[in-house]
């Protein structure tokens, strides 16, 4: 599932050397995921006290809610990490961001279609809004961030070759919340009858389980990164 | 004389059982699929309102005591030929009667049919013709009806209501038997809740009206007591469906009609439980024959309640001594008969005792007090002081020992000797070793570990081995995931999701490569490898897509059969879209076959030839579509038959030729012209000419006759396949000729049995696709009849196994293409070109791999089998998928053979060629 992203890829590609991306400090980065996880958990919370919903009794406007609140803070806040900010202004990292969401989305659904997530108008709307989540995991800061850097984007989905604090905070979380999509698929044929095992629900649970594992790993690396680099340094 | 001998066997009968039998003459009606709950309710509730309103008749006989109803267990599995054995020897057969169903063979045990006959009955059977393969030579009349036909709901059931009339006047029967298979026709097409069902049960009603009263006018003129027997052999699902163990189907009806009424409440009349294998002992009781052997049922006590104590007790007697004797077989040290002969005392009161300890101990202890209270009761009634409640004790008694003995004794029937299991399990286990180290000794020939040392491109090994490591985990998780009974029913998600999920994983590395060599693209060489890089990443594009696609095809499974799927849609949509789906498929299969023998690059001669005999057997299929699929049961008219059977042959012999032919006819690149700069033939030389004829002829001609094979198969499959599946059968095709081309622009980056395994998953993912599931009741059996003049169970049997395995076949048939599309480690160095390596290097990997993926598979599953064989679904979904694992492997197996058979076979004719030709240039 990690790997559909690459089709985008293909088309382009000039041999540049990567690009020493800026990083970033472990504090930076744990704030970071602290603000991207408060968004998660805010916009469940509002979902539940002011809809009295949740991803099971209704998930297709709790996926549109948790994806309308996240949007501006992932896009906003990873703005603030592109990789060359002398040649590129904050907004218009912005405007990559806010574009990629729906791209991402497009290549989130195939995959997700291509593994057998149904089709059909009951469950149109589902899959847009799961996957506009989905992209705002996976490719909605990796696009604000590195713009149409294709070497970089090579490396971090095309090889998952993280290097530096910037790689690890966009490319774990995406990963995670790919593979974390994969495993909660699993649960869907058993026969329980319980209403979670609807599309895109148990997807969705597993999806935002495997971001939050991604965003502890990640903070963790570049914490771990950090320290040998302080010690090289003296 | 001979007559004299039967009645001579009836008197000694009488004499010995001490019973008058209580009717003459016996009909037993058999209602296919007849859910006991149509007509005696479920759980306390009279059946539905709908139901009730069309079997008037025998609603009343129920409420007015006339009959007796019974919901009667049938233990699976619950299809027709084990569930009639069941009914007329009282045994309990084995899982394996499935795979006989429609390949029946008389019945040898001991049972009620044949000591009629021994007793000079004259029998008479109308419908299922499966009692006329049980029981040949046994009737005396009959006509019976071919259960095939499905979609036949009105004439099956006519052919045996026509000579009803007759036969009910005639009075030369004893036994008549009717087997009514409309109705679970009906509940096949259907559903319970069918259309038509209501008019059928109607149907159904009449006839045992007609009976009921026949025989009531019979018994008035004092010509014989009759007695109507209405059975059902096995209940349905809410679709229509059986095989299983769940309540819709094993609920199954007896009901007796002509006994001597009782004033009885109706609840009661219809809710008792009993077992299907009891049927057996009432009747042999009944008449008066002996018990069959090997029945493990007890009587119905309410058929006897007309008789005398005496002769309730005598018959509950008779069938306790028969299960006992059952008993001894089973258990061989139990000698309790003989002991409680010796109790017999004054003082009765002695021998009862609380029964416990050990089964044998209890049934023993059981028996015996029945014994005894049976004998003091007979000493009492001489002395003239018959007292009820002893009788009733002693009934009590015969009854705890006839209802433990019955219950140990059907739990014992499916017993097997643990020690043959545990050696079976070892050999396979053993077998699946051999299979994995052969494998792996050839993986380290293979790459010698070349790698290992090149520490730069370590992380690119990494990759390599999450991909390889993945092709193994499909297999692991699908066995992990055998273990829970709804993910072998939903089995088709799990293919999908893990062959969609390896080939994504696929093309990322496609995609990986493509930018790994663009950034070098100094060298304009790589342009062209570029390209390729393009063709494998559209190549699996395309794969993703066809899957997808097909997984949409049919629903498939058991939780969510009903929801809507393009076949359905199809269906729904009416013929003209079915035949433009046809036709599509045909053309693009047609179209795809002469584009994929063009693109062979040597010779476009002799592959016209072949393209030649390829147009034939199409146009011909074409033909029969057109003409003949329209008119779906008329479809066994002559001239359809004789086009198939030309079509067969065609393919079979066209087949053959390019097996046979292929070899010695591939033209090979003169070697005179290769020879000319080494100018004299040196060793050199020859070696140059046996290497060019082991690859070049052997990779060439290899793809023809792959390719005949594959396209011969598609065609086959579009002739037997139902309408609605030619589209996934185009879809395999696409699936399996994308995988060529994917596999044949591969670098080095993918191993050998990774390639293998991922068109043996397509093959396998494809399998659920053409809407098989892992229950019984979703094979084609209407199409193993195509061009079948005479019914033979052999050729159905096989078209039913093509039709089945249609898509694994393909995959597996498919590797001859492989061998010669796939780069092998071709020999470098000319001198040593052996034919024993070359073989090794070609072969070994397209047979080793689908044998060991499955091979590990049955291991598994047999162990899963084994450690659920309590599970409370062991019957309705454990079973059947193991007998589709089996079957699987009969599939592997035959196709690999197919494929080291046209590899040896052409190696050796090339390498005969290459020491022909040397020689002819030594001269």
């Amino acid at each position: 599932m990690v790997e559909k992203k690459k089709k985008q890829q293909a088309v382009n590609g000039n041999d540049a050397v990567p690009s020493p991306s800026s990083s970033s400090s472990p504090w930076q980065a744990f704030l970071v995921h602290l603000l991207s996880g408060l968004g998660l958990a805010s916009a469940l919370g509002v979902a539940h006290k002011f809809y009295s919903a949740n991803l099971v009794s209704d998930p297709l406007h709790t996926l549109r809610l948790i994806w309308v609140i996240e949007a501006p803070i992932v896009v906003l806040i990873y703005s603030m990490f592109r990789s060359n900010p002398k040649q590129c202004s904050y907004w218009k990292a912005v405007g990559r961001g806010i574009l990629g969401l729906p791209v991402g989305a497009v290549v989130n659904a195939l995959g997700a279609i291509a593994l057998g997530a149904p089709v059909g108008p009951k469950y149109f709307l589902k899959t847009v809004n799961w996957s506009l989540l989905m992209s705002l995991f996976t490719v909605v800061p990796a696009a604000s961030v590195f713009g149409s850097s294709w070497t970089d984007w090579i490396r971090l989905f095309g090889h998952t070759k993280p290097s530096g604090s910037n790689d690890y905070m966009i490319c774990l979380p995406a990963h995670g919340a790919v593979i974390g999509a994969w495993f909660g698929a699993w649960p869907m044929p058993l026969d329980w009858d319980r209403p979670w095992q609807e599309w895109p629900i148990c997807v969705s649970y597993g999806a935002i389980a495997g971001y939050l594992i991604g965003m502890v790993a990640s903070f963790g690396l570049v914490l771990l990164r950090g320290e040998r680099q302080h010690i090289k340094g003296e | 004389m001979f007559i004299d001998l039967q009645f001579n066997v009836v008197f000694v009968m009488q004499e010995l059982y001490e019973i008058p039998p209580s009717f003459d003459r016996l009909v037993l009606m058999v209602i296919d699929g007849l859910p006991a709950e149509f007509v005696l309710g479920r759980d306390d509730r009279p059946p539905s309102m709908v139901i009730e309103e069309v079997m008037p008749y025998t609603q009343s006989l129920l409420a007015s005591g006339m009959a007796f109803g019974y919901h009667a267990k049938a233990a699976p599995p619950t299809v027709t030929m084990p569930r009639l054995k069941a009914m007329v020897s009282g045994a309990i057969g084995g899982f394996l009667d499935v795979a006989f169903n429609f390949n029946t063979q008389a019945l040898l045990d001991d049972n009620l049919i044949r000591q009629f006959f021994n007793i000079g009955w004259q029998m008479v059977m109308l419908g299922d013709e499966t009692w006329l393969k049980l029981f040949p030579g046994l009737f005396t009349r009959h006509d019976g009806v071919s259960s095939f036909y499905v979609k036949d709901t009105v004439q099956v059931d006519y052919n045996v209501s026509r000579h009803l009339g007759d036969e009910l006047n005639r009075t030369d029967w004893n036994l008549l038997i009717l087997h009514y298979l409309g109705l679970d026709h009906v509940g096949h097409i259907g559903g319970r809740s069918s259309v038509f069902m209501g008019s059928k049960v109607k149907e159904m009603d009449e006839v045992i009206k007609m009976i009921h009263l026949s025989t009531k006018q019979f018994q008035d003129n004092d010509q014989g007591r009759t007695l109507l027997m209405v059975v059902s052999d096995h209940g349905m699902t809410e679709n229509g469906n059986h095989g299983g163990s769940s309540y819709e189907e094993t609920d199954s009806l007896v009901l007796l009609v002509g006994l001597k009424p009782k004033a009885s409440d109706y609840q009661l009349v219809t809710h008792s439980t009993i077992h299907q294998v009891d049927i057996a002992p009432t009747l042999a009781l009944l008449f008066g024959v002996p018990i069959p052997k090997n029945n493990v049922g007890m009587m119905i006590a309410e058929a006897f309640d007309s008789l005398t104590d005496d002769q309730q007790l005598r018959i509950l007697e008779l069938n306790s001594w028969q299960l006992l004797r059952l008993l001894q077989v089973q258990i061989p040290g139990l000698s309790c008969g003989s002991l409680s002969c010796d109790v017999l005392s004054n003082d009765q009161w002695l021998g009862i005792t609380e029964c416990n300890g050990s089964d044998e101990e209890m049934l023993c202890c059981l028996f015996a007090n029945a014994v005894v209270l049976h004998k003091s009761w007979k000493s009492k009634k001489i002395s003239r002081s018959n007292s009820g409640d002893e009788y009733h004790m002693t009934v009590l008694a015969y009854d705890n020992f006839l209802g433990a003995a019955s219950k140990w004794l059907s739990g014992r029937a499916t017993y097997k000797p643990a020690g043959v299991l545990i050696a079976g399990v070892a050999a396979m286990v053993f077998s699946c070793l051999v299979f994995i180290g052969l494998l792996f000794w050839l993986d380290q020939e293979v790459y010698p570990c070349k790698v290992c040392h090149l520490s730069d491109v370590k992380d690119i090994v990494l990759k390599c081995h999450f991909d390889e490591t993945y092709v193994l985990a499909i297999i692991f998780i699908l066995v992990l995931s055998m273990g829970s009974s709804s993910m072998v029913e939903e089995e088709q998600y799990i293919w999908h999701f893990l062959t969609s999920t390896f080939y994504l994983v696929l093309l990322r590395k496609a995609v990986q490569s493509l930018i790994a060599r663009t950034r070098q693209n100094l060298i304009s060489l790589i342009k062209g490898q570029n390209r390729s890089s393009y063709i494998q990443v559209s190549s699996i594009i395309l794969i993703l897509i066809t899957g997808r696609i097909m997984r949409g095809w049919h629903q498939g499974g058991v939780n969510w059969a009903h929801l809507p799927d393009i076949s359905k849609w199809l269906e729904q949509a009416g013929r003209c879209y079915v035949k433009s789906i046809q036709l599509v498929s045909w053309v693009l299969i047609m179209s795809l076959g002469v584009y994929s023998l063009f693109s062979l690059q040597s010779k476009k001669y002799s592959a016209m030839v072949i393209g030649l005999t390829f147009l034939v057997p199409g146009a011909l299929v074409m033909q029969h579509i057109i003409e003949y699929q329209d008119t779906s049961f008329a479809a066994s008219s002559y001239g359809s038959n004789s086009t198939v059977q030309i079509i067969y042959t065609l393919l079979g012999v066209s087949t053959l030729g390019a097996f046979f032919g292929v070899p010695w006819l591939m033209p090979v690149p003169s070697p005179k012209i290769l020879s000319v700069h080494t100018g004299s033939l040196s060793s050199n030389f020859l070696a140059d000419l046996r290497m060019k004829f082991l690859v070049v002829g052997f990779r060439d001609s290899i793809y023809v006759i792959g390719w005949a094979y594959i396209h011969y198969w598609c065609l086959l499959q579009l002739l037997l396949q139902q309408p609605t599946n030619s589209m996934p059968v185009l879809f395999l095709l696409v699936q399996i000729l994308a995988g060529m081309y994917y596999c044949s622009k591969g670098g080095i980056h993918l191993k050998h049995f990774a390639y293998v395994a991922g068109l043996y998953y397509l093959g396998l993912a494809g399998h659920f696709a053409l809407g098989n599931t892992n229950t019984l009741a979703t094979i084609d059996v209407a199409g193993a009849f195509i061009g079948i003049s005479s019914h033979s169970t052999l050729l159905s049997g096989i078209l039913m196994f093509i039709i089945t395995y249609a898509s694994p076949m393909l995959a597996l048939l498919s590797m001859v293409m492989y061998m010669a599309v796939k780069e092998t480690c071709a020999p470098v160095n000319a001198q040593d070109v052996d034919i024993g390596h070359f073989l090794k290097m070609t072969v070994s990997f397209p047979c080793l791999v689908p044998l060991g993926l499955n091979s590990i598979v049955l291991v598994a599953y047999t162990i899963v089998l084994l450690l659920m064989r309590n599970h409370l679904f062991v019957w309705s979904v454990f079973s059947p998928k193991y007998l589709y694992v089996c079957a699987t492997t009969a599939c592997v197996y035959i196709g690999v053979s197919v494929v080291s058979l046209t590899a040896i076979y052409t190696s050796f004719v090339f390498a005969f060629r290459s020491r022909y030709v040397a020689v002819l240039h030594q001269r």
